[in-house]
Order: C-alpha cells, then sequence, then structure tokens
C-alpha cells in the first residue's frame, strides 16, 4: 500500500498537475481521511527532499487565535468565563453605547479552523495561541494562484462519486457515522449531476430520464432533443418571461412533451407554444396579483408534483396507451377547429378557464374507452365522463358554444389534482390538435401560419 | 503558540495505526408545528388584519393585567389612589389609573402606501430607510384597543423599548392636551418555561409507556445562519470547510471527536443568496424578454444555487440530522410565518426528508420560520432574523440581543407583524405570541455573534444568540445541550499578508 499512493500522487500531482486534496485520495485509494492526510505528508516531504519546491501544499489548522479579533472584549482564555445573567428589568434603555462592564466577564470559546498556503504557514501559526490541529489540505505542482480554486476538488468528487451510497461507503473514508439515519428509498431517481452546468443539460438529463421508462419513448428520446432545438426559436419571440411559474411548468412540459408526442415535430413545437401562450396570459393580469396567485397555483402544482412523482410510473403507462390511441384517431380524422384554438387562448385570463375552448379536440378522441376505476394507494382514481363545454366557430363566423362529453382522468384524494390536471390535459390536446390542423391544412398554407403568428 | 498533544499525528507519514471511524452522539427532537399554515385552498386572504391585534391583546391581557395589578395595587400619588380602567376610552382627565392596551408607533417614516404612488409620478423614489425614527420627533406612541386610541407622553417614554404590536399596562392620568402622560409601564414579561423533557415525558405517560429515565448525554446542537449560496464562486471554499469539519473529515482526530458530539445541524435562514426574486414594476417593464429556452427563461433563472446547496445538504445528511428554516431570501414566501422550503427543491436530499402524508418527523426538516420545537428536551425558539431585524428599524441603537430580550419580555416573537413585517391574516389567533418560554432563543443572519443569559420573575432561564451569518463572518455556532452554553468555531482562509 505504501507504494500505491506515492505511485497515484506521482501520476496525479506531478505529471496530470492536478490540485488533489486529502478528501479526494481518500476517496480515490478508498482510505480513511486521516490516513489520506498522512499521505500527503508523506510525499510532500519525500519529493520535496528529492527536489526542493516541486510540490506545494495547503495547510489546515486548528485552534484558538490570539486576541486580534475577539468575539466580546473578554480575556482569551480556554475555560468559559461566568456568563452575565441579565437583570430582569422589564425594559433596558434603549443607549446604544456598550455596557464595559458586562463585556469583562464575558468569555466565548472561539475555535479558528484556517486554510493557509504553504508560503504563509509560518505567519499564520503566528497568529495563534494553542493549536489543537494542523494537517495537509491539499497537494499540487505548481503555486495555489487562487485558494478558491480548492473547491473545485470537493465538486469533482460530489460529480465522481455521486453513485456511491453513503450509508455504505462513507464509512471507510472515515466520516462519522450515524446509526440513526433515516432514508427512503425513491422512484424516481434524482437528475444525474451534469459535470458542465450547461442549463440546455439540465432539461435534457430530465428529458432523458424519463425516457428510461415505456420502451416507446426510447426511440423519441434522440428526435425530441433535436426538436426542441428548432422549437425554441420560434418561442424566442414570445412573451415576457415569468420566472417563478417556469421550473413548475418545465418539468410538467417536459413529461408532456414525450407523453402527448407520437411523430412530427409540431407537435414538440405547438406544445412549447400552448403552453408559453397559456403562461403569456397570466402576465397580462395585474401585478400585484402573481404574487398571491403564482404561491396558491405553485403550492397546488407542487402537491401535484408530490403525488404525482410517487404514482407517476402507474399513471404514465395507462394514460399514455390511450393518449396514443386517441392521437392515432386524430391523425385520421378532418380537423376543423385548429383555428379556434388559437383565438380562444388568448382571450383566456387563466389556465383554469383553458378548459372550455382547448379541451375541443377532446371530444374528437371518440376513441375512448370506457369508464374505468382503479383503487390504487388508498386512491380511487380512474377515467370517467364529463360535460364539457365547447366553444367553436362555425362557417359563418359565430361561435357556438356546445356542451359534449369528454374522458377526463380523476383522482379521489383531493380537489387540488382535479384543478391541476387540467392544464397537463390542455397541453396534451394542443399540440394533438395542432398536429390534425397541420395534416389537413397542408394544402391551406396561410392557415398554419395565422396558427404560430398569433402568439 | 503552543500546540496541544497529538495536533501534529497527521503530519507524519502513515503508520500502521487503526483510524477509527467514529459515531454521532444522537438527538432527540420533536418539533411542533405552531406555525404550520393550511395548505392550498385552505389559506385564505379574505380576512383583516385587525383581528390578528385582537386576538393578540385578549391572549396577552390576562397576564399583564395581573402583573400591573400586583405591581401597582398600592400605589399612591399625591394622595390619589390608583384605579384600572376596562377601556382606553374610559380615561378621564385628571384621574389616576391604569389601562392595558397595544401599542401604536406613529412614525411618519415608515413605509406608506403613499409612497408607491409616489414613485409613479415622480421617477426617483425615496430610498428605504435603515430606521423609522424621525429625527426631529415627529413619532407619536398611542396606547390601542377595541375602544380606540390614546395618543402617550411623558418623559418615561423615551427611556424604554417600544414597537408597534406590543401589549403593555400604562400608570398615568391624562392631562389638558387629552394625552396619557405616563408615569410607569408594564409587560408581560416570560411566561411559562417547561420543564426540560416535560414534552417528550408527557407524550409517553399519554400513550402510557413508560417514562423513560435513562436519557444519553446529549452532544452539542450547531447554528448556523446566512449561508448565502449564490452561482458565483466567493465563499465556496469556507462552506467546503464547514462540510468537512461538520463530516469529521477534517482537523485532527481529536477535533474530529469534538465534531463527532455535534448532533444536530440548524441552518436559521438565508441559506441562498437570492431566490430569483420576482422583479418589480419599472424593472420588468424595461427588462425584454430573454431567450426563452424549454419554456423559461435561463437568464432570470439560475438553478444552480438551489444545486449546490442540495449537494451541500445531501453530503452532511448522511452523518448530521438537519433543520432547515428559511430565511428571507430563500425560495418561499416573504410573509410570516414562511412556509417549509417544499423537498421539490431538494431533488437529492429528497430521500431524507418524510412524504407529506407519513406523520413522523424527517431526518432532514424543513420547518417554518419562526419556528418551536423540542432538541434533546429543550425548547427550542428560532427565526431567521426578519423580526428582529424590523424591530430594529423602530429604536434607536443597534443591541440585537436587547431587542431579542424585549421580545420575549413582550411575549411576541414578531411584534411588528402585521404592521411593518408581512405577515399572514390570522383570524383565530396569533401564534406570534410566545406561550410557553423557550429554553434558548436564536435569531439567525445577525451582524455579529452575540449571546446571553436572560432570567425571568419566576425562575425561567433564556440562553438567548444571535446567529451571524456564515458568509460574512465564517462563524458557526455550537450550543451544548447539557449546559446551554454557546461556543463558536469561525472557519477562515488566511489572507497571506
Amino acid at each position: 500500500m505504501a507504494q500505491d499512493y506515492t505511485e497515484w500522487l506521482a501520476i496525479n500531482v506531478l505529471n496530470d498537475q492536478q490540485l488533489v486534496s486529502y478528501r479526494s485520495l481518500s476517496r480515490a485509494l478508498k482510505v480513511h481521511s486521516n490516513l489520506a492526510k498522512q499521505m500527503l505528508f508523506d510525499f510532500h516531504r519525500k519529493q520535496n527532499a528529492k527536489k526542493p519546491g516541486t510540490v506545494h501544499a495547503t495547510y489546515l489548522i486548528t485552534g484558538t487565535k490570539r486576541k486580534a479579533t475577539p468575539i466580546t472584549d473578554g480575556t482569551q482564555s480556554q475555560e468559559h468565563g461566568e456568563d452575565t445573567v441579565m437583570q430582569s428589568s422589564p425594559l433596558l434603555p434603549s443607549s446604544s453605547a456598550a455596557k464595559p462592564e458586562e463585556e469583562d466577564v464575558d468569555t466565548i470559546l472561539l475555535q479558528t479552523v484556517m486554510l493557509v498556503k504553504e508560503e504563509h504557514l509560518e505567519k499564520a501559526q503566528v497568529t495563534f495561541e494553542s493549536i489543537t490541529g494542523m494537517h495537509i489540505y491539499s497537494l499540487q505542482a505548481n503555486g495555489l494562484g487562487d485558494i478558491q480554486a480548492l473547491t473545485e476538488c470537493n465538486r469533482k468528487i460530489a460529480v465522481d462519486y455521486a453513485s456511491e451510497d453513503p450509508l455504505e461507503i462513507w464509512k471507510q473514508y472515515g466520516t462519522i457515522q450515524n446509526p440513526n439515519v433515516k432514508r427512503r428509498t425513491q422512484r424516481r431517481q434524482p437528475p444525474p449531476p451534469a459535470p458542465a452546468p450547461a442549463k440546455d443539460a439540465a432539461p435534457k438529463a430530465k428529458l432523458v430520464s424519463t425516457t428510461s421508462k415505456p420502451a416507446v419513448l426510447k426511440k423519441e428520446g434522440s428526435k425530441d432533443s433535436q426538436d426542441s432545438k428548432p422549437a425554441s426559436k420560434p418561442t424566442s419571440a414570445k412573451a415576457t418571461p415569468e420566472p417563478s411559474k417556469k421550473p413548475p411548468m418545465n418539468k410538467r412540459q417536459g413529461s408532456d412533451i414525450f407523453k402527448s408526442f407520437a411523430k412530427g415535430k409540431t407537435k414538440a413545437q405547438a406544445a412549447q407554444e400552448s403552453q408559453e401562450s397559456v403562461v403569456s396570459t397570466p402576465k397580462a393580469a395585474p401585478e400585484d396579483e402573481p404574487m398571491g396567485g403564482f404561491s396558491d397555483e405553485d403550492e397546488a402544482d407542487e402537491v401535484e408534483a408530490a403525488v404525482v412523482e410517487d404514482d407517476s410510473t402507474v399513471v404514465n403507462g395507462k394514460s399514455k396507451k390511450d393518449r396514443e390511441a386517441e392521437l392515432q384517431a386524430m391523425m385520421n380524422q378532418e380537423d376543423e377547429v385548429m383555428e379556434d384554438a388559437a383565438e380562444d387562448s388568448p382571450e383566456i385570463a387563466e389556465p383554469d378557464a383553458d378548459e372550455g375552448a382547448i379541451d375541443k379536440p377532446d371530444s374528437q378522441a371518440a376513441d375512448e374507452p370506457k369508464e374505468t376505476v382503479q383503487v390504487e394507494n388508498g386512491r380511487i382514481r380512474g377515467r370517467r365522463r364529463v360535460m364539457r363545454k365547447k366553444t367553436v366557430k362555425d362557417e359563418d363566423g359565430y361561435l357556438v358554444t356546445k356542451e359534449e362529453a369528454a374522458w377526463e382522468s380523476f383522482s379521489e384524494d383531493e380537489p387540488a389534482p382535479k384543478k391541476i390536471k387540467v392544464p397537463p390535459t390542455t397541453s396534451m390536446n394542443k399540440p394533438a390538435a395542432a398536429a390534425a390542423g397541420k395534416k389537413s391544412a397542408k394544402p391551406g398554407q396561410g392557415n398554419i401560419m395565422s396558427f404560430f403568428s398569433k402568439k | 503558540m503552543a500546540f496541544s498533544n497529538g495536533a501534529e499525528s497527521l503530519l507524519s507519514p502513515p503508520r500502521d495505526e487503526e483510524h477509527l471511524v467514529l459515531d454521532r452522539t444522537p438527538s432527540s427532537y420533536n418539533p411542533l408545528l405552531t406555525f404550520n399554515l393550511a395548505k392550498g385552498e385552505k389559506k385564505h386572504y379574505q380576512q383583516q388584519y385587525a383581528d390578528m391585534y385582537f386576538a393578540r391583546l385578549a391572549q396577552l391581557k390576562p397576564a399583564v393585567e395581573q402583573i400591573a395589578g400586583d405591581a401597582w395595587e398600592d400605589f399612591e400619588v399625591a394622595g390619589e389612589t390608583v384605579s384600572k380602567v376596562e377601556r382606553v376610552l374610559d380615561v378621564r382627565q385628571g384621574q389616576l389609573c391604569w389601562v392595558v392596551g397595544t401599542i401604536y408607533m406613529e412614525m411618519p417614516l415608515k413605509p406608506n402606501i403613499l409612497d408607491d404612488i409616489t414613485k409613479d409620478h415622480w421617477i426617483v423614489a425615496p430610498p428605504p430607510r435603515v430606521k423609522f425614527i424621525s429625527p426631529s420627533g415627529g413619532d407619536q406612541v398611542m396606547l390601542e384597543d377595541e375602544s380606540g386610541r390614546l395618543r402617550l407622553t411623558g418623559s418615561f417614554l423615551p427611556s424604554i423599548l417600544l414597537v408597534t404590536g406590543c401589549i403593555v399596562a400604562v400608570l398615568g392620568t391624562e392631562n389638558a392636551n387629552g394625552d396619557f402622560e405616563v408615569l410607569d409601564l408594564k409587560v408581560p414579561d416570560l411566561p411559562r418555561q417547561p420543564e426540560r423533557w416535560e414534552r417528550d415525558d408527557g407524550e409517553a405517560a399519554l400513550n402510557s409507556k413508560a417514562v423513560k429515565q435513562e436519557r444519553t448525554q446529549a452532544g452539542k446542537i450547531a447554528v448556523v445562519s446566512g449561508l448565502g449560496i449564490s452561482g458565483d464562486a466567493g465563499d465556496a471554499l469556507t462552506l467546503d470547510m464547514l462540510m468537512e469539519y461538520l463530516l469529521g473529515e477534517s482537523t485532527s482526530p481529536k477535533d474530529q471527536e469534538q465534531a463527532a458530539r455535534i448532533s444536530r445541524l440548524i441552518i436559521a435562514g438565508n441559506s441562498l443568496a437570492s431566490a430569483s426574486p420576482i422583479p418589480g414594476r419599472e424593472e420588468a417593464a424595461a427588462k425584454k424578454s430573454g431567450h426563452r429556452k424549454y419554456g423559461y427563461d435561463s437568464s432570470a433563472y439560475n438553478a444552480a444555487p438551489t444545486g449546490h446547496l442540495d449537494v451541500l445538504l445531501s453530503t452532511l445528511l448522511p452523518s448530521i440530522p438537519i433543520t432547515l428554516l428559511p430565511g428571507e431570501s430563500d425560495p418561499t414566501q416573504t410573509t410570516l410565518p414562511q412556509q417549509p422550503i417544499h423537498p421539490a427543491m431538494f431533488s437529492h436530499s429528497r430521500a431524507y426528508m418524510t412524504l407529506p402524508e407519513q406523520e413522523e418527523t424527517g431526518w432532514f426538516d424543513s420547518v417554518t420560520n419562526p419556528w418551536e420545537g423540542d432538541v434533546d428536551g429543550w425548547r427550542l425558539l428560532g427565526t431567521g432574523g426578519q423580526p428582529v431585524d424590523d424591530v430594529f428599524k423602530y429604536v434607536e441603537g443597534d443591541d440585537r440581543l436587547e431587542m431579542m430580550e424585549a421580545m420575549l419580555r413582550w411575549r411576541l416573537c414578531a411584534p411588528t407583524a402585521p404592521d411593518t413585517l408581512f405577515s399572514y391574516p390570522f383570524q383565530d389567533g396569533d401564534p406570534f405570541v410566545i406561550a410557553d418560554c423557550p429554553h434558548v432563543y436564536f435569531v439567525g443572519n445577525q451582524p455579529r455573534f452575540d449571546t446571553t443569559v436572560v432570567e425571568g420573575p419566576t425562575g425561567q432561564s433564556v440562553r438567548m444568540i444571535a446567529v451571524p451569518k456564515f458568509r460574512q463572518t465564517g462563524e458557526l455556532v455550537l450550543l451544548d445541550a447539557e449546559t446551554l452554553e454557546a461556543e463558536v468555531v469561525r472557519f477562515e482562509v488566511f489572507g497571506g499578508d
């Protein structure tokens, strides 16, 4: 083992010119952190004995400093002094002057943990009154320019060793163990840590992770990531952003894109459009409203997100098949209401009211099967018939409102899911409508462009 | 400079010694849900804020009356004995009396809705003020209850700490101007303090379980606040040092043993530097929409700080349980009581939290601000700093501990809510009234570390701690759970000079 670490350090510090901290060494060689610190010391001494100045170190000193920067104006003693007990006067005079008679008696134990470069070691040691511990923190081949670069070591550890289970593996590194840790297993894995935190990577990672589910989606995975790029161009010129609404919308949008599209990039495009238009219209509401509105909706959204997360695998599988069947049926049909979707959506003030206009393609999905009810996790959920109002533009240009039956999935636990399931269904239906629209309106090129340009 | 024994044991080549893996002291934890609000649609904002004041007065009036009655029973001035008056408007001119009411401070420099209107008409808005105190004495102090308002004067007033919202009893008489001249003033003072382990023993007794007499020695509670994680590099190194210290990986074996005694970490607010703030009216109009990709504008929202916080927490959680309070700059509401930061923000640390429907508390507890709970038997009350910062604006001086003590004696952890501190309009009762005196009262995000012990009339004793901002000071407060004494560990990087 003595040879391993010398070799490893020689390769990483001298050859690769990397910054190696005791933590990186302990993870790489699977040894206790204290042993790693000793290894670093040994290597540092030997290398500098051979050729001075080849390896530079940073040290971590722990101890009590001299009375340069006192916490209170008390004496710097190791024992705890008496704490003053404030007199029990009901109200104190509100003077801003310090109370000198009390501060003499107060002594607070102050320990300092200081990171210092090799060249400043002597000076740093002088500032300490007593040192309880000192060890090497890291080694590097050349001098360390910016000491903040040391954060890179921990960042790399977090990325490289993310797959290790801390409760099992970290014992060998010397981390303080806690026998009472409670952790639950998650069904959905957290998004993998992206090494280059490009913001594209984050949603892509999420999109990629959701494709690990039903096999049908796998072949669409690569396609959608390309689709999103051209889709983003038309959306760039769209409405003003709403930062606080983006994260929950983004996540749902990511999963909806997968759920809803069978083929064709316009669906993904139109999904983005519809989300944008839905999102842009609330912004038109007065400035003061978003404060209350966001918190309620986001809260409700997030409650749903928590609910959806746990049961997502089951729900996704079932309704995805239904929706795929729906879309197939829609492909084969004439569509006359695509323009209506475009015109009606700007009128709508809140996403909740969207169900009127945007749900009309729902009626065309004639092959919704039977009403099903399932009991899962103590909740009753399934599909049922619901009466919905559809507003349709006649050939004379009249708006006609009809009541039609539609299918929706429901869950009996909270009223919130019913409210929240509406935006997903609306965004799901819009791409369906747009896809059907494109197919049928191919001869009429002008109709398509009017649909997009409205947003 | 003296080296302790064993300090240099790590400055030696590897020997064949056994490196111990330490076990952390367990933490006994039993939080209260005093400040949790109903979720979703059950939370209403239709009610008026005045109900909060009435509820507060109703809750605290008995206590103040008792104290005032005891103190002023035989009080005499110039042969006239004092009498109690029920309502503020019943005070008669020339009559020596005492009355209970709510203090209201009329300060022209307080934030005013008219300032917003000024902003519409003039380009330059008045700058935000550090303190609301008017220089020329334009401030007035009034006493108010359900019946009416009474202006207070007298030379006694400037010597006391008063803010809007505290319930007091004043002794004095009405003068010719119609103002009440104050001779003396009484506050509710500290409420009853429960015994250590009282709640845990009580619950065990209710469940007919044998009350545990044997309890292991409690460790230390680490309190930190103001981590201030933003996307830029800045102080990431001190955060790393904090993390390694708490994990027991850095420092010498002796220090690691000390670190192993830390049983719980409490983060008291402002873990993130900014929570994607909602832009003001002018900024939103001026800013043109950024490039929107995947449905959100990346330039307006930066996910890196939350990710960094999540990684930090998930690295610490396998070893130490954490209680996280939100603060002013954290992604939760701005009104008090701030609700727990949602688990959705913590994709890795989420595994250590309990699901919403589970009854038990999680290893990683995301809690409200302010927060009350039992740790190792002691009752802790803590906030992220907003109430104290708001009281600071009302009074002269800078002594945060004094303000904290005053808040304890007023029995209000957020006295200025809802006047200048945004708050939820509580209808049935005011949860900001401190019902049980805590053993430890900590406030985060203060400019400096400060601590002292406050005593109460019936033997209560409270350890008050002002926790400094970690981003600026690098200080971590360690509270010994057996002796309730505080010590500080400071992390720093040598400047080199």
